[in-house]
């Protein structure tokens, strides 16, 4: 890796007139876990890496019943699967941040260090878009509030401004009919990252599903939601055969990717698979866990 | 008190420095003036080299030289054939092979200067099949002869009439992909001229000797000029032998510059540089009789090689002979192909070819099985050869636990009751158990006419003991192996004997770490070392205590007149007068085991002096929708004759059944127009501790005749037959049989469609 510049700035203000100033010649390093192998094989080579490690205002996970979650930008995914607050009020969140990757990399890498990525075979993005979250993004210009689908653009792009940083993740007060699950298949056992994942945010009465907010990620450029299915879902009792229809339009309706770790056809096929579990076990339909 | 630890659970002799970041690896050594080297690969599985434009690379500040492939000696090394050149000249044969190499004053102004040396190619028409190798009118990779890299033809006894005889016969085709080594710590060397103008080199090697005999061939010096030593060594699998050019390389820049050059490979130049294992295409043919008996078997094999042939051939050797010397095999045919391609280079990979031929017959004999209605368990049994016999290859079988070895594995995965159950599977998930048995051998007398290993015992006189022997030890255990012996020969503690490091220019000559050899050949050779330095404390100390010396034992740290222990001398004490007295000397003794096997004329010929067993057993969930295959339990069962230390056999038959999974399911090298894309372990997955169930092992203690305390070879047998395990487990639980690995969701998937469609044609036509 060549040689650069560390810089620790201790406000969103001053990184983020650390940024201005060079452009294009600097990265930021939250965790680092992508950043520092990106280095080392010279895909990108800053001259200068501006640390947010020491910006308090981007530590720490707190609740509020009328404002909802928020997860500091600098909490690993680790600090989040561990954190009471998100494991009693967003236990989808806890139980997503507690697979991500492998441990090293839970343990080191940040939620908004995820999220800036961009990298679609990861898992946060999916969740989050599902519950309605929504990005604080702070520069010397203030601050901007975007949702998790405004914010991510493309394959590795997102919308923040050059001078932008991720100050905090908030997720609104989930209610009390709320159900919510999140699940992820990975190829085989020995990969780290899913090949698809899909989120289901529901409000429901009964088994009637009132509301719904259907996220398929990882097998598509940027996570999505599928309003035909979504549509379909809601004012209906949800049973084995509805999921398995809402399962067929998410998988008619995604335009999945293809690529060395699996053809179009096969992503649609599982993305099909594990909508139908992920809808059936929400609402307590016999079918198979998914291994994680 | 008898102080040996033969048979217990210990450490690793070199655990402790490794675990506290204190072992030194090559990559490691620093020396003043070290220079840095990186390598330009080709990006072209074949193409014509122009030119090579070098001066902006060396007019970059920092760089000390840029060679390329006029710069390297013309001599041309390689195993059987002698094919490759250090860097490439006039043409290049694979996307990865070395065409230029810098050294500078950092690694980061090296790298830079690669982008900075201008090749220009010209792409020619590339062989990435064995098809396309194999075509009549297909241009050489080589210049001057066809693709056709090693033939092995194998004709014993008269296939046709027995075929003629068996009452079912079964054919069928298995394809076998390639597996990267995968040890933690990538290639590395660092090299430099001494004093007087030697080559010394600090490399991660499996043999400093047959490394020293390449350094001398390719770079056109004599061996006596070349020390090589052997730095830590983190894993080898068999890719650190001879086929990878790190040190080669290291050895043409110390030559060139004078100056110490480090060269050590980041994780995706050792995926493009070394070897991986050989793919195999296997036609396998069995003719039985109703009873499982086999009468018969034909083989025919299509493996590739890739651009250099290195020990590929050599494995198919294997891969075309081994799998006969386990049954009371009378016929038997093969022909087996080793074919050049424009691929990266394949080769020698712990189980040497052992695990393609096992993964084509443990699935045949369970698909025969089920066809007779037998269990294969007594399919494996009512075949396997026994202690005393001889194989149709000659082989002599001096011991085996094989049966042994696959009652342990039925009894710990609960095969009688899994297996009884008929009710058809059904559900999302499907639980199946599958088994395969394997054999492999401990030494091979083929490289030349020795088999053998020398071990060089120095009591210092402080009575503690220092070992030389060339045999490396790269993680499977060598030290601790000799460590062990010499301590139970002399019954003085492990911690008072230490293993120097293999040191062409002070331990005794070595073949190395390869075919399961080292306990076998060093291990043997350090009993007859231990006893030779034991006799001589004792004869001292007999002339010293005027007693017979067969009176005499040693004992904490004594020795003493066994009936009277207060009649005693310290080892030190001996050891020292061993030298201070009229005509003394250190105390210092040289023993040499060789193995009585012999050299194969053709084919046929003993060629190991033992051969290690091993069963494994798993069960699966096959998920029908997904296609995953999850293995829920594995047992592997290891015949190693005599387990010296449970530690390590629990550590290499677990770790070998990693590797196989690794295989089997989830590890895929991705070429595209030859070019390797998924060179790291994000994209190129293997098995980690998360992704296997609680690995179970025992161990079948055999007593080989041969081996020493009757051990025999315990690191390359158990990955055999994890795979064919695998399979044959999937096919239990699905009915699916799939013949070519890995075993991916998407395979199992289309094997279900298939299998669906077809139970739907047959409804419609019934």
């Amino acid at each position: 890796m060549r040689d650069f510049e560390f810089l620790e700035p201790t406000s969103v203000v001053e990184a983020s007139s650390m940024l201005a100033d060079y452009g294009d010649e600097c990265r930021v390093m939250a965790g680092g876990t992508a950043l520092m192998l990106a280095m080392r094989q010279r895909m990108v080579m800053p001259s200068h890496v501006i640390s947010v490690s020491r910006i308090a205002s981007l530590q720490g996970i707190s609740f509020d019943p009328q404002r909802g979650l928020r997860i500091g930008a600098s909490s690993r995914h680790a600090d989040i699967a561990q954190s009471p607050l998100v494991q009693q009020h967003y236990p989808m969140i806890a139980g997503m941040a507690a697979r991500v990757a492998n441990v090293q990399v839970r343990n080191q890498g940040t939620i908004a260090g995820n999220l800036c990525y961009a990298d679609p075979a990861t898992d946060p993005p999916t969740c989050l878009m599902a519950l309605g979250a929504e990005i604080v993004l702070g520069s010397t210009r203030g601050e901007r509030v975007i949702t998790v689908e405004e914010f991510l653009v493309d394959y590795y792009v997102t919308a923040l401004e050059p001078d932008e940083i991720v100050v905090e993740i908030r997720v609104p007060a989930p209610t009390a009919d709320f159900g919510g699950r999140y699940t992820r298949y990975l190829r085989t056992a020995a990969e780290h990252r899913p090949l698809v994942n899909v989120a289901v945010a529901t409000r429901r009465n009964g088994s009637v599903c009132t509301e719904v907010r259907l996220v398929v990620g990882a097998s598509t450029p940027i996570p999505c939601r599928v309003p035909r299915a979504e549509t379909f879902l809601v004012g209906k009792p949800v049973t084995a055969d509805v999921v398995a229809e809402a399962a067929s339009i998410v998988a008619a309706d995604i335009d999945p990717l293809s690529d060395q770790r699996g053809s179009a056809d096969f992503r649609r096929e599982i993305v099909r698979v594990i909508t139908q579990r992920t809808i059936a076990g929400l609402f307590g339909l016999d079918m198979p866990e998914e291994a994680v | 008190m008898n102080v040996s630890t033969l048979g217990t659970a210990v450490p690793q002799v070199n655990a402790r420095s490794k675990v506290l970041g204190r072992a030194q690896y090559s990559g490691d050594i620093k020396i003043p003036g070290m220079l840095h080297a990186k390598v330009l690969r080709s990006p072209y599985p074949h193409a014509r080299i122009v030119s090579i434009d070098t001066s902006a690379a060396l007019a970059l500040p920092g760089v000390k030289a840029v060679l390329t492939g006029v710069d390297a000696p013309r001599t041309m090394w390689g195993v059987h054939h002698k094919e490759r050149r250090i860097l490439a000249e006039g043409k290049v044969r694979f996307a990865g092979e070395e065409v230029a190499v810098v050294a500078a004053i950092t690694e980061e102004i090296a790298r830079d200067a690669l982008d900075l040396i201008h090749v220009e190619y010209e792409e020619l028409p590339a062989i990435l099949t064995t098809e396309e190798g194999l075509d009549e009118d297909a241009p050489g990779v080589h210049d001057g002869r066809n693709n056709i890299s090693h033939e092995i033809r194998v004709n014993e006894g008269d296939v046709d009439a027995a075929f003629a005889e068996a009452h079912i016969i079964h054919e069928a085709t298995y394809d076998c992909h390639a597996q990267y080594p995968g040890y933690l710590e990538p290639m590395a060397t660092v090299a430099t001229m001494d004093a007087d103008g030697r080559l010394q080199v600090w490399t991660s090697t499996q043999s400093v000797f047959l490394a020293r005999a390449r350094l001398a061939m390719a770079l056109e010096i004599p061996v006596s000029r070349i020390r090589v030593m052997q730095a830590t060594t983190g894993g080898g699998f068999g890719g650190k032998m001879i086929e990878d050019a790190n040190n080669l390389i290291a050895g043409l820049l110390a030559l060139k510059t004078g100056k110490p050059v480090r060269v050590v490979n980041n994780r995706l130049e050792d995926f493009l540089a070394c070897c991986s294992s050989v793919p195999e295409c296997v036609t396998l043919k069995l003719g039985m009789t109703k009873e499982g008996i086999i009468v018969s078997k034909e083989v025919r094999i299509i493996a590739e090689c890739g651009a250099y042939s290195g020990l590929s051939a050599e494995v198919l050797h294997v891969s075309a002979m081994r799998s006969d010397n386990m049954h009371r095999l009378k016929n038997v045919r093969s022909l087996s192909t080793l074919v050049y391609t424009n691929n990266p280079p394949h080769g020698a990979f712990r189980g040497f070819g052992g695990s393609q031929m096992q993964f084509a017959l443990n699935c045949h004999i369970d698909t025969m099985a089920r066809t007779l209605g037998l269990d294969p368990v007594e399919i494996h049994k009512r075949n396997a050869i026994g202690a005393g016999e001889v194989s149709i290859h000659g082989w002599k079988i001096g011991s085996t636990g094989l049966k042994e070895c696959l009652d342990q594995c039925t009894a710990a995965i609960g095969w009688e009751a899994k297996r009884a159950d008929k009710t058809p599977k059904s559900g999302v998930k499907r639980r199946g158990v599958g088994i395969a048995a394997a054999m492999h051998v401990s030494g091979n007398r083929t490289i030349g006419n020795w088999d053998g290993s020398t071990v060089v015992l120095k009591v210092n006189e402080d009575g503690r003991v220092v070992i030389h022997s060339g045999e490396c030890d790269m993680g499977q255990g060598a030290m601790t192996m000799l460590s062990q012996i010499v301590a139970h020969e002399l019954n003085i503690p492990l911690s008072h004997v230490y293993v120097f490091a293999p040191d062409t220019d002070v331990s005794p000559y070595a073949i190395g770490s390869l075919a399961s050899r080292v306990t076998m050949a060093a291990g043997n050779a350090a009993i007859l070392a231990g006893r030779a330095a034991r006799e001589k404390l004792l004869a001292l100390a007999a002339e010293t205590l005027k007693v017979e010396p067969d009176q005499l034992e040693i004992d904490e740290g004594h020795i003493r007149k066994r009936d009277q222990h207060d009649i005693k001398v310290t080892i030190a004490q001996m050891a020292g007068l061993h030298i201070w007295r009229h005509d003394g000397e250190g105390l210092q003794v040289s023993a040499t085991w060789d193995a009585k096997t012999e050299m194969h004329g053709d084919v046929h010929g003993n060629i190991a002096p033992a051969h290690s067993f091993a069963a494994q057993a798993v069960e699966v969930e096959v998920d029908t929708q997904t296609g995953r295959v999850t293995v829920i339990d594995s047992f592997v069962s290891d015949d190693c004759g005599k387990a010296f230390n449970l530690t390590a056999i629990h550590g290499q038959t677990n770790g070998a059944s990693v590797q196989a999974m690794g295989w089997a399911l989830y590890e895929q090298l991705q070429l595209e127009n030859g070019r390797l894309m998924n060179g790291n372990f994000a994209d190129y997955n293997m098995p980690t501790s998360d992704a296997v169930p609680m690995l179970r092992s025992d161990i079948v203690e055999s007593n080989d005749p041969i081996g020493p305390y009757g051990a025999k070879g315990a690191s390359e047998t158990a990955i055999l037959p994890g795979a064919p395990a695998i399979a044959n487990a999937v096919f239990d639980a699905i009915g699916v049989r799939i013949t070519d690995l890995p075993i991916t969701p998407e395979k199992v998937l289309a094997g279900l469609r298939a299998q669906r469609d077809a139970a739907q044609e047959g409804a419609t036509h019934a």
